[in-house]
C-alpha cells in the first residue's frame, strides 16, 4: 500500500498565483478582539481603584467610624456615611416590596391571561418603561406624583395615623411635601418594574408547555399553577431577576434626587425627606473639594460594594437570562 | 484543470469499481478522541483517485468523524483530536505543521445541511476562490459561471447572481455548496449526508451531479441512505462503533457481504 | 393538592361547587391583580407622555433648535447648543464603544468558548451592564477631568463610551452565538482562516442583532445624566467645537433647568425632556424592528 501511495505526485500543480490568506492578519484580528475583552476588565478594575484611591483620605481620617456615624457637617469637616447608606438601603428594599409583586402580576398577565393579539403590545408597552431617562422619572416623580402622593396618601394617613405607636412615627409626615423616602421608593419601583417583569416572563416561557397543561388538565386554577408549577419551576431565576433589580435601585441617581428631598438627617418616617448616597454624590460633587470630596469618593466606594455584592449574586442566579 | 500526475485508465461505468486506480488518502491507523471517548478505532481504509467512496453504518459508528478527519475540521473544537496518518498524495494531513487552510482549499466539503454564506449568490461562489487566487474581474466570472455550470445550477440562477443565497431553496443551496466547494479545483470532495435534508427530486439532482463531479475529483460520501451507496458508489465502507468492518467495491459489498454484521445492516436487521 | 382529591371521585357533572370557594377567591383575586398591575404599568408610561407633551409642547417653537440656551431669569432662548452638544457626546460615545464592543463581544463568542479568561470577562461585563452610571462618571472624573484640571466633553464622551460598551458586547456575544456552527465550518472548510470566517460569514450572519445592540446602547446613554454631571457638566455658551471644556448637553441642561427659580428655564427643560424622551422612545421601537425583520427572513 505504502508504495502505491508515493507513486502518486506530492505535490500540487496549482496555479502560479496563489496566495497565503491569514497569517499576520489573522493573529492581529485575534489580539484585537482579545484586547477589547481585556479593557472591560481594566474599566471595572479602574471604577474600583479610582473611588477607593479618591476615597481613601477619608477613610484614613475617620477610621471605620466614617460608616457608623451619622452627621454630614460641612462646615466643621464631619462626615459619616449611615445617613446615606440607610437612605440607600430603605428605598431601595421599599422598591422592592412595591415592584415585586407589581412585576410577577405583569409577568403572569403576560404569560397566562393575556389573550394572544395584545401580548406583544402590552409586553413591549411595559419594556418601553425601561427606556425611560432617569431624569425624566425624576420630573414625573417631583411634578405629577409627588403632588398628588401628598394631597391623596400623605396628609390622610398622617391624619389617621397621628398620636398612634409606632405606625404613628413610621407613617407621619411633619411635612407633607410628597417628597421623601416612600416616594423614592416608588419611583425606583417602577423603574425596575420592567426589567423584573421581563425576566420573570422569560423565565416562565421557558417552562415546557406539556407541564402548564398536564396542570391545568387535573382541573388547577391559573392561581394554583402559577403558586404549583410556574413559581416553584422558576424561583432561582425570578430571585435573579429581583437581585438585578435591586442593583439598579442601590445605584438609581436622577430619579432618586428629584423625589427625595436631600435631607441630612436620619428619620424614623417613610415620609421624611432623606438622601440616598447617590442622590448626595450627584448633588455636592461639583461644589465639593477637599474632605468632602473624599467623603464623597468614599461614599462611592461603600455604593460599589454593596451594587457589585447584589450584582454578582443576581447574575450567578440569572446566569444570562436576557439583556438587561 | 491541476489533474493528478498519473492519469488512470478512463472513468468506467457508475457499477464498477476500479480497483487499479491510484490511491489518493491513505488513512494507516488512525484513532480519533472526542475528550476521553475513543471515537475512531484504529482506522486503516484507502480511497481511489477519482472514485466515489460511501460510508455508511449505523447513526454513531464514526463515519462522518471519519470524513472530518481529512480536511481537520474537527480541529475547531479544541476536545477533539486524532491520531495516526492521513496520507493525501503521500503527505500526512495530521502532521501539525500542514497548513490548515491550504489542507482545506484542496480538500473541499460539502455539509448536511446547506450552508449558504449571508451574501449574494455570486460572492458564495467567488469566496474560495478569493481566498487564494488574485484573478481580474473577468476571470473571476468565468470561474463562478464555470463552478456554477458544473453543479447544475447555472441555468437557474445566472439572472440572479447579485441575490442573496439565501433565498434560494434548498436543493439549490446544496448545489450553490457544491458550486463553492468545486470552484477552488480541490483534488478531494466530502460529502457529508449532502441529501439528508432534501426532497426526492433534489436528490435525485444531487446524485446525478455526483456522478458527473467523480470524472474530476476523489470523492468520499457519508450517508444513512444505502440505496444512495448503492446508487452512486464505486466503493463502499460499513463501520460500526468506530471500526471499519469492512470496505471494498460497492457491487461486493451489497451483494456478497463477506461480514455477518455487514449483511444484517444492508438487509435492513439494524441499524 | 385539592385538584388531585377532587379527581378521584369518580365522574359527576362537573358543577361549579366542586371548585371549593377559597380556591375561586385566590384565582379571581390573582387574575384582577396582575390585570391590574399590567394596567398601571400601561397607565404610568401613558402618564408620563402626557405630563411630557402637555408641558413641553407649550415650550415647543423653531427657536428651540436655532437658539443658545438664555441666561439665568431672561426671556426668550432655545436649546440649539445642548441638542448639539448631545448629539455630539453620543456620537462620539457611540463611536468609541462599537468597535470595542463589537471586538470583545466576537472575542467572547468566537475565540473565548473554552476559556477561563473569556468566562471572567462575561460575567464582569455582565456586571459592568448593571453597575450604576453615577460610579463610572466617578471613575472618569479621577481619569480624565482631575488630571486635566477641567470638565470636558472628551470626558463625557468617554464616560458615555464606557455605560454603552458593555450592552454592545453582550448583544454582539448573544448574536454571534445564535449563527450557527455549520456556517463557521463551512468558511473554515473552504480553506479561510478565522478572522476572514468572523468578518466575511459570521458578523454578516448576525449583522441585523449587531446594529440592534448599537441602536440600544445610543437610546441608552442618550439619555444620561449622572455620568456627565462630572464630566461634560454643562454650560450655556454657545457650542464651541471646543471639547477641552464642559459642554452643553440635553440631560444636565434639563437638570439644572428643571429645578431652577425661573419659569423660562423650566419650560425650556420640559421641552428639551419631551424632546429626549421620544427620541429614545422611537430608537427603543426601531431597534425591535431591526431584529424582527431580520427574524422573517
Amino acid at each position: 500500500m505504502a508504495a502505491l501511495t508515493e507513486q502518486i505526485a506530492l505535490t500540487r500543480t496549482g496555479s502560479p498565483a496563489r496566495k497565503k490568506p491569514g497569517g499576520l492578519g489573522d493573529q492581529i484580528f485575534r489580539a484585537a478582539s482579545y484586547t477589547s475583552a481585556l479593557l472591560v476588565l481594566f474599566v471595572l478594575f479602574g471604577i474600583l481603584a479610582s473611588i477607593a484611591y479618591g476615597g481613601w483620605p477619608a477613610f484614613r481620617e475617620f477610621g471605620p467610624g466614617f460608616i457608623t456615624s451619622t452627621s454630614w457637617n460641612i462646615g466643621r469637616e464631619q462626615y459619616g456615611a449611615l445617613v446615606a447608606i440607610i437612605g440607600t438601603l430603605a428605598s431601595a428594599v421599599l422598591a422592592l416590596l412595591i415592584g415585586v409583586p407589581l412585576s410577577l402580576g405583569i409577568a403572569v398577565y403576560l404569560t397566562q391571561l393575556c389573550p394572544g393579539w395584545a401580548r406583544k403590545p402590552v409586553a413591549m408597552t411595559v419594556e418601553l418603561l425601561a427606556s425611560v431617562p432617569s431624569i425624566i422619572y425624576g420630573m414625573w416623580g417631583l411634578f405629577v406624583f409627588a403632588p398628588l402622593f401628598a394631597r391623596f396618601v400623605q396628609m390622610p394617613v398622617s391624619h389617621l395615623v397621628e398620636g398612634l405607636p409606632i405606625v404613628g412615627t413610621l407613617f407621619y409626615a411633619s411635612v407633607p411635601s410628597g417628597v421623601g423616602i416612600l416616594t423614592a421608593g416608588i419611583i425606583l419601583a417602577i423603574m425596575i418594574v420592567p426589567f423584573v417583569a421581563s425576566i420573570t416572563r422569560d423565565m416562565l416561557d421557558q417552562i415546557p408547555t406539556v407541564l402548564r397543561e398536564s396542570a391545568y388538565g387535573i382541573g388547577c386554577t391559573t392561581w394554583e399553577v402559577v403558586r404549583h408549577v410556574l413559581v416553584p419551576q422558576a424561583s432561582v431565576s425570578i430571585i435573579g431577576a429581583v437581585m438585578l433589580g435591586l442593583g439598579r435601585a442601590l445605584g438609581e441617581t436622577m430619579a432618586v434626587t428629584f423625589v427625595i428631598g436631600n435631607a441630612n438627617r436620619l428619620s424614623a418616617s417613610v415620609f421624611d425627606p432623606g438622601s440616598t448616597i447617590a442622590s448626595r454624590i450627584a448633588n455636592e460633587f461639583n461644589e465639593a473639594d477637599g474632605l468632602q470630596l473624599n467623603s464623597l469618593m468614599a461614599l462611592g466606594c461603600i455604593l460599589f460594594v454593596i451594587t457589585f455584592i447584589v450584582l454578582i449574586i443576581a447574575r450567578l442566579l440569572v446566569r444570562r437570562a436576557k439583556v438587561a | 484543470m491541476n489533474a493528478p500526475a498519473i492519469t488512470s485508465a478512463p472513468p468506467q461505468s457508475r457499477h464498477t469499481a476500479d480497483e487499479t486506480s491510484p490511491i489518493r488518502i491513505a488513512v494507516k491507523n488512525l484513532n480519533f478522541y472526542y475528550g476521553s471517548f475513543h471515537g475512531l478505532k484504529s482506522i486503516n481504509l484507502n480511497f481511489h483517485d477519482r472514485q466515489v467512496t460511501a460510508l455508511i453504518g449505523p447513526s454513531g459508528c464514526g463515519k462522518s468523524t471519519l470524513l472530518r478527519t481529512f480536511n481537520r475540521i474537527y480541529s475547531l473544537y479544541p476536545e477533539q483530536r486524532a491520531e495516526g496518518e492521513i496520507l493525501l498524495d503521500g503527505q500526512n494531513v495530521l502532521d501539525p505543521k500542514i497548513d490548515l487552510n491550504e489542507l482545506r482549499s484542496r480538500v473541499g466539503m460539502v455539509f448536511q445541511k446547506p450552508t449558504p454564506f449571508p451574501m449574494s449568490i455570486y460572492d458564495n461562489v467567488a469566496f474560495g476562490l478569493r481566498l487564494y487566487e488574485k484573478l481580474p474581474k473577468a476571470d473571476l466570472d468565468v470561474r463562478v459561471e464555470e463552478s456554477l455550470r458544473k453543479s447544475a445550477l447555472w441555468d437557474e440562477v445566472k439572472d440572479k447572481l447579485k441575490q442573496s443565497g439565501m433565498g434560494l431553496s434548498g436543493g439549490q443551496q446544496q448545489r450553490l455548496c457544491i458550486a463553492r466547494t468545486v470552484a477552488q479545483r480541490p483534488e478531494v470532495i466530502l460529502f457529508d449526508e449532502p441529501t439528508s435534508a432534501l426532497d426526492p427530486i433534489s436528490t435525485g439532482k444531487i446524485e446525478e451531479l455526483i456522478e458527473q463531479l467523480r470524472s474530476e475529483f476523489t470523492i468520499v460520501i457519508v450517508t444513512h441512505n444505502m440505496q444512495q451507496a448503492a446508487r452512486i458508489s464505486q466503493f463502499t465502507a460499513f463501520m460500526y462503533l468506530g471500526e471499519v468492518v469492512e470496505f471494498g467495491p460497492t457491487n461486493r459489498i451489497f451483494m456478497n457481504p463477506e461480514k455477518r454484521q455487514t449483511q444484517d445492516y444492508i438487509t435492513g436487521r439494524f441499524g | 393538592m385539592d385538584a388531585v382529591n377532587t379527581l378521584r371521585a369518580s365522574a359527576p357533572p362537573l358543577k361549579a361547587s366542586r371548585v371549593r370557594s377559597g380556591r375561586r377567591v385566590a384565582d379571581r383575586v390573582l387574575v384582577v391583580a396582575s390585570t391590574l398591575a399590567t394596567l398601571l404599568g400601561i397607565l404610568v408610561l401613558g402618564s408620563i407622555l402626557l405630563m411630557l407633551i402637555i408641558e413641553g409642547v407649550k415650550g415647543f417653537s423653531p427657536l428651540l433648535f436655532t437658539e443658545p440656551t438664555p441666561g439665568p431669569g431672561s426671556e426668550g432662548g432655545g436649546i440649539a447648543n445642548a441638542i448639539l452638544g448631545s448629539l455630539v457626546l453620543t456620537t462620539l460615545g457611540i463611536l468609541v464603544a462599537t468597535p470595542v464592543g463589537v471586538m470583545a463581544g466576537t472575542y467572547l463568542a468566537e475565540y473565548g468558548r473554552h476559556s477561563k479568561v473569556a468566562d471572567l470577562i462575561r460575567f464582569l461585563n455582565d456586571i459592568l451592564l448593571s453597575a450604576p452610571s453615577i460610579l463610572i462618571g466617578l471613575f472618569v472624573y479621577t481619569l480624565m477631568v482631575k488630571p486635566m484640571g477641567s470638565y470636558s466633553g472628551w470626558a463625557g464622551a468617554v464616560a458615555l463610551a464606557i455605560i454603552a460598551t458593555p450592552v454592545i458586547v453582550r448583544t454582539t456575544e448573544d448574536m454571534l452565538r445564535l449563527v450557527p456552527a455549520t456556517l463557521r465550518e463551512a468558511g473554515a472548510a473552504l480553506g479561510a482562516p478565522p478572522s476572514k470566517v468572523i468578518t466575511s460569514i459570521t458578523w454578516r450572519g448576525a449583522s441585523a442583532g449587531i446594529v440592534t445592540g448599537i441602536i440600544l446602547a445610543l437610546a441608552r446613554i442618550a439619555g444620561e445624566t449622572a455620568p456627565l454631571l462630572f464630566t461634560a457638566l454643562n454650560n450655556n455658551s454657545w457650542f464651541s467645537a471646543n471639547l477641552m471644556g464642559g459642554i452643553p448637553n440635553l440631560p444636565v441642561m434639563i437638570y439644572q433647568f428643571a429645578l431652577s427659580p425661573y419659569p423660562n428655564w423650566q419650560q425650556l427643560a420640559w421641552a428639551g425632556a419631551l424632546l429626549i424622551t421620544v427620541t429614545i422612545l422611537a430608537l427603543s421601537i426601531v431597534a425591535r424592528f431591526v431584529i424582527k425583520s431580520e427574524r422573517a427572513r
